[in-house]
């Protein structure tokens, strides 16, 4: 009934097709039923045959069905299966025919069946081969909501109008935002190229570009390129396409920023403690990068420990668990570090740097032999996928996180040193160490919790890039000559210039990226900080006053 | 006449490699592949002796001598690929018709000579350091920010460089040289004569070096080193002093880097990488700085290691090498000159313990 | 007049640190600066070598002004700085410590190709002897004790012949003979330099002050007067005494 109605409302169809269409829809059911149940083989070739040649909206999901050898019967129901969720031995099942439908169970809830349960249909190849007229249309009924979307996607090129009412029919079933979306842009598509009507064809451009689709532009560039078109209307494309085209590179732009922003975080997480560290100990440490990859392995052991040794599979807490585990791991290899090597070297950066350039050798050459050339951690579901702001701006949810997780490390790191006493002894060390070892400050525990918290900093930073990228031995050389850049912009052992040189070389590489090539966008980087160290040679914020030089 | 010690000594070392290795050679006891791998670590030397009189001497870290390196040795490379197309009759090297170059790009063509490309080697270099000295000196950037943007500009350089847009081969860099001034690079006898020049070099430089550190310009530079305000307040322009040391410096990397090229028979980035700035340094720190012959016995010596331990336990070489790093900072801040120094010292003043036991003074 | 310093002020992140409204020193001049610490003293003195840029103010060395110049264009002018914490070259020799400050060319190419002449070699013995430095010409400035520090700093700044000596606190960590020795010297050099000397000890501007004495306080010029005015003045012993009471003793000499 539902059906009927459908097709009655289609726009363009005329009465007489309505009750041609009315007729068919008998003769629909005479065949589908013969497909099912033949008498003889030919029956049921013919069946199929004449199937195809009405073409009508209701049949489709069941042809998509042959399609897809993946026809059932269940009772006296025609039914397909679903997409079956990976780990389950069951299937979601779809009616066919009268209407197109998910099955319920007794509670309301999808009805699962076991694939045993099922009996098939068995179709022979010469008979789906006789599918292939439709083949393109039929896609548009899949299970799958990438082979719709594809479905639509192909619709929109051809001419062939005269099946838009299941294309409407379809569209008013389909439940995925992109999918529909393609789908009612080829819908709007295949209307405005078929229509001469002023003012249905301006109001069928609102609605495209409305619509937000993949293509629009296109399809208004295509429509304004056409020869006999009014110049009205040519004028109304173009002006369509344009505003939707300058709509996109200000998306782009946003999108730029927000991987700027992205990146700037990590940029300030490693940064942070190297800053921290140097304000503090006066050293240089080359191997900060290394803590990151340590956080970043660290958090790929604890994956390896939950799949294999707690046998927790499938699973987000073990990111959860490897957030303060990183932390930790990477702090403790800071006071290690502190404790082997750089205690001695102390207010001597060009030795330190030296000396932990060393370290850094040592610990990417120790990752590479425990774990191999490259790895990677499994993105946690509830990370996976993105915010859609709009279908051509995509927050990943992953880089959202990071950027959360480095306002929240930010704001303790902040708390702790402006607002506890512990802060206030890392800050009296850093400015005069002899003076606070004067003062009954126990400076060697104070350099031990600052190396431990600037490390484990980049622990953290080491486990968030697990989210971005790979694993690899030597992941954190990329990071450390720009964070040293930010440290250095910034002005070295200032927090606040930590995160705004952070924030701002970030931002500036995507932006720049976006203009140039990813090198060159580099190059003028490091250009620009040369430029501007020419005017502020002490960074962002430097220290004031007559403080002894050399 | 009376030989001091340590001019023995510079005798011994060039006797040894002037006459008894290639004599060796002769013989057939040392390989020609042995005495061309010592032909390039004094390449090696050589810019290790530029980076000497500035991080030494000066005490400016310095962290793109690699850079210089290569600029010196792509220009050679250049001639020599050059002159090797002409020789197979093709109009453009392989590389530049894969990425659909159609015509030479004119940066290559003063490199058609022999003699402008010698002087490009060293000019090139010392241009480039001309400026950015300039620049980082004038706004007195020093220290660790200087080590900081050395080390950012040798980056950038080598992401640079690793683009075929440069048109200098990209990632694989150039290679595939015949000869050299018609001469066949692989042969031996060429070899050799690539070897002996190196050498000749290093004791030039060396030369060179020596007479510098021990002007007043050299005792300048200390004083920087020392003191860089101090040296202002005595009117002297420690941006030109600075900026001079950094061109010479950049002037031998540039020259290392040409003889190197002709005996490896390739040039790619990755001898400009941040890691390969480091490395020098560390020849420097290991031999122990502030000397130019620590300069020298460093190189050879890290790169000596480098040939025995990647053949014996090619694992292990980045753990011996980090080792050594983390130890000469430590412990050898003189490095293995110190080090013979102090155990000289201590066997000198053993030996010179009994006669002063006999003459007491009073 | 050979110095002449007018409205100068200068400002480190809010706090005035120095609002001096005139200052002015003739030739072969020895003034004697004091005040309690942070009074601007060291400060003054960095601005007039040009290490610490003024944010107002005149300052004519010589009938010149002297703003905007870099350190070595100061020098140059004649103006020589001995700090507070002796600034010497601790890995080269008293000798070439003294070679390096010694007056003559300065550029690149000259250092490059110089050679010392007798006369040059005289002139640094000479210098030697009168600072005292003679017996250790040739060992490292490093391994001096921290009075002959500060005569070998005393000897590199006298040894550019300058007109102007700026020196901070030559006589800090001196035993009393030593410091009695520096101020034979310092008045010595005031007979050929106009010189200006920041001092604490009292025994010492006592024996120096030949002219005037200038009191700093809080960045501003107090008074100027000969020791024994500035001595007797109440306000100068308020100063000291709001700072400290040592102070006032040395004060009460």
């Amino acid at each position: 009934m539902r059906n009927r109605k459908k097709i009655g409302l289609c726009l363009i169809l005329c009465c007489a097709v309505f009750f041609s269409a009315h007729a068919a829809t008998d003769s629909t059911r005479v065949y589908i039923g013969q497909v099912l149940h033949p008498q003889q083989e030919e029956m049921r070739s013919h069946a199929i045959q004449r199937l195809v040649a009405l073409k009508q909206a209701s049949s489709f999901p069941f042809l998509e069905a042959i399609n897809n050898s993946a026809l059932y019967v269940l009772g006296e129901k025609a039914i397909t299966t679903g997409n079956r969720k990976s780990e389950e031995e069951s299937f979601p099942v779809y009616e066919l025919y009268p209407i197109h439908r998910i099955l319920l169970n007794a509670e309301g809830k999808p009805l699962l069946l076991n694939a045993s349960g099922l009996k098939q249909v068995e179709i022979s190849r010469a008979d789906r081969l006789q599918l292939i007229p439709v083949a393109n249309w039929l896609n548009i009924f899949n299970a799958d909501d990438q082979k719709r979307a594809m479905a639509y996607g192909q619709l929109q090129i051809t001419a062939d109008t005269s099946l838009l009412n299941i294309l409407s029919g379809a569209l008013k079933t389909e439940t995925n935002p992109n999918v529909l979306r393609a789908g009612k842009e080829a819908y709007y598509t295949m209307l405005l190229n078929n229509t001469t009507d002023i003012k249905k064809a301006r109001s069928l451009m609102d609605l495209l570009s409305a619509n937000d689709g993949d293509n629009a532009i296109g399809v208004l560039t295509a429509y304004a390129k056409q020869k006999e078109l009014p110049q009205p209307l040519r004028l109304y494309a173009q002006q369509k396409a344009s505003s939707l085209d300058s709509h996109y590179v200000f998306l782009q732009r946003m999108q730029n920023l927000f991987s700027g922003l992205s990146l700037g975080s990590i940029l300030i997480l490693i940064s942070l403690g190297l800053a921290i560290v140097y304000g503090l100990a006066g050293i240089i440490n080359m191997a900060h990068g290394e803590f990151l990859m340590i956080g970043a392995y660290a958090t790929y052991s604890v994956e390896l420990l939950f799949n294999n040794v707690l046998h927790i599979q499938n699973t987000d807490w073990f990111y959860l668990a490897a957030l303060p585990v990183s932390f930790i791991v990477a702090g403790a290899a800071g006071l290690l570090l502190e404790r082997l090597v750089i205690r001695r070297l102390y207010t001597k950066p060009l030795e330190s740097l030296l000396a932990t350039w060393g370290v850094s050798l040592i610990l990417i050459q120790l990752a590479r032999t425990l774990f191999g050339d490259l790895t990677a951690v499994k993105l946690p579901g509830i990370l996976s996928g993105g915010w859609q702001v709009s279908p051509h701006l995509v927050l990943p949810y992953s880089r959202l996180f990071v950027i959360v997780l480095t306002i929240v490390a930010v704001s303790v790191i902040y708390w702790v040193l402006f607002r506890t006493r512990l802060g206030m002894q890392i800050r009296a060390v850093t400015q005069n160490r002899n003076m606070s070892a004067c003062l009954g400050i126990d400076t060697r525990r104070v350099d031990a919790i600052t190396f431990f918290i600037g490390s484990g900093l980049a622990g953290l930073a080491g486990c968030a890039m697990t989210l971005i990228g790979n694993v690899v031995p030597d992941m954190g050389q990329t990071y450390i000559v720009d964070s040293f850049l930010v440290v250095v912009t910034g002005g070295v052992g200032k927090l606040v210039g930590t995160i705004v040189a952070g924030l701002g070389i970030g931002v500036f590489s995507k932006v720049l990226e976006a203009f140039f090539e990813a090198v060159y966008g580099k190059v003028l980087i490091l250009l620009g900080i040369m430029i501007f160290m020419q005017f502020k040679s002490k960074g962002l914020f430097p220290d004031k006053g007559r403080s002894a030089e050399d | 006449m009376q030989i001091k010690s340590p001019q023995l000594v510079n005798l011994l070392f060039i006797l040894f490699f002037a006459a008894a290795l290639p004599v060796g050679n002769m013989l057939g006891i040392v390989s020609i592949n042995t005495i061309s791998l010592w032909g390039r670590y004094f390449c090696f030397a050589i810019a290790a002796l530029g980076i000497d009189l500035i991080w030494g001497f000066t005490g400016i870290m310095s962290m793109c001598q690699a850079f210089f390196f290569c600029l010196g040795g792509y220009c050679i490379g250049m001639h020599l690929l050059l002159t090797a197309t002409a020789i197979q009759g093709q109009k453009l090297p392989d590389f530049m018709v894969w990425n659909n170059i159609t015509s030479l790009p004119t940066f290559w063509e003063p490199f058609h000579g022999f003699v402008p490309t010698l002087l490009l080697c060293v000019v090139i270099p010392a241009l480039i350091a001309l400026i950015i000295g300039f620049f980082i000196f004038r706004s007195r950037i020093k220290g660790v920010y200087m080590a900081i943007i050395t080390q950012a500009l040798a980056l950038g350089m080598y992401l640079l460089f690793l683009r075929n847009e440069t048109k200098l081969g990209g990632t694989n860099g150039l290679t595939n040289f015949k000869t050299v001034l018609g001469y066949d690079l692989n042969a031996s006898s060429v070899k050799l004569g690539l070897y002996l020049v190196s050498l000749a070099m290093l004791c030039l430089a060396y030369a060179g070096c020596r007479k510098i550190v021990e002007s007043k310009f050299g005792k300048i530079l200390q004083a920087i080193r020392d003191s860089e305000s101090r040296v202002g307040y005595t009117s002297y322009r420690v941006l030109n002093y600075k900026l001079t040391v950094f061109v010479v410096a950049a002037l031998l990397g540039g020259l290392a880097g040409m003889l190197y090229v002709p005996q490896t028979g390739i040039i790619t980035p990755g001898r400009m990488s941040v890691t390969a700035s480091v490395e020098m340094l560390m020849w420097v720190a290991l031999g122990g700085r502030g000397k130019l012959k620590g300069a020298i016995i460093g190189t050879l010596l890290v790169n000596c290691l480098y040939s025995v331990c990647t053949s014996l336990f090619p694992e292990g070489w980045l753990f011996i090498l980090g080792l050594l790093y983390v130890l000469t900072v430590l412990y050898f801040q003189k490095g293995f000159l110190g080090l013979f120094e102090t155990m000289g010292n201590k066997i000198g003043t053993t030996l010179k313990r009994k006669p002063a036991g006999l003459n007491p003074t009073s | 007049m050979l110095l002449e310093v007018n409205n100068l002020a200068v400002s480190f992140g809010g706090v005035r640190a120095l609002d001096l409204k005139h200052f002015s020193l003739e030739d072969k001049e020895l003034r004697v600066i004091i005040g309690p610490n942070g009074a601007g003293k060291s400060t003054f003195m960095d601005i007039l070598c040009g290490k610490t840029k003024p944010n107002t103010g005149e300052i004519r060395f010589n009938g010149k002004p002297t703003n905007g110049l870099t350190e070595v264009e100061i020098a140059k002018l004649g103006i020589g700085r001995k700090f507070q914490k002796p600034s010497v070259f601790p890995s080269l020799t008293v000798f070439d410590n003294m070679s390096i400050a010694a007056k003559m060319k300065k550029g690149v190419f000259t250092s490059l190709f110089f050679k010392a002449s007798p006369a040059f070699t005289d002139k640094i013995h000479a210098m030697a002897k009168r600072v005292g430095l003679s017996n250790v010409l040739h060992q490292l400035a490093g391994s001096l004790s921290h009075g002959q520090k500060q005569w070998l700093e005393i000897a590199i700044v006298v040894l550019q012949d300058p007109r102007l000596l700026l020196i901070d606190e030559p006589a800090a960590g001196m035993s009393d003979k030593e410091t009695e020795k520096t101020g034979e010297l310092l008045l010595e050099l005031s007979k050929q330099h106009g010189v200006i000397v920041i001092e604490h000890d009292m025994h010492f501007v006592k024996q120096i002050a030949n002219k005037l004495v200038s009191v700093l306080v809080n960045g501003k010029l107090l008074m100027e007067g000969a020791f024994e005015e500035v001595r007797n003045d109440q306000r100068v012993i308020d100063c000291y005494l709001g700072r400290a009471n040592a102070q006032l003793e040395i004060l009460s000499v």
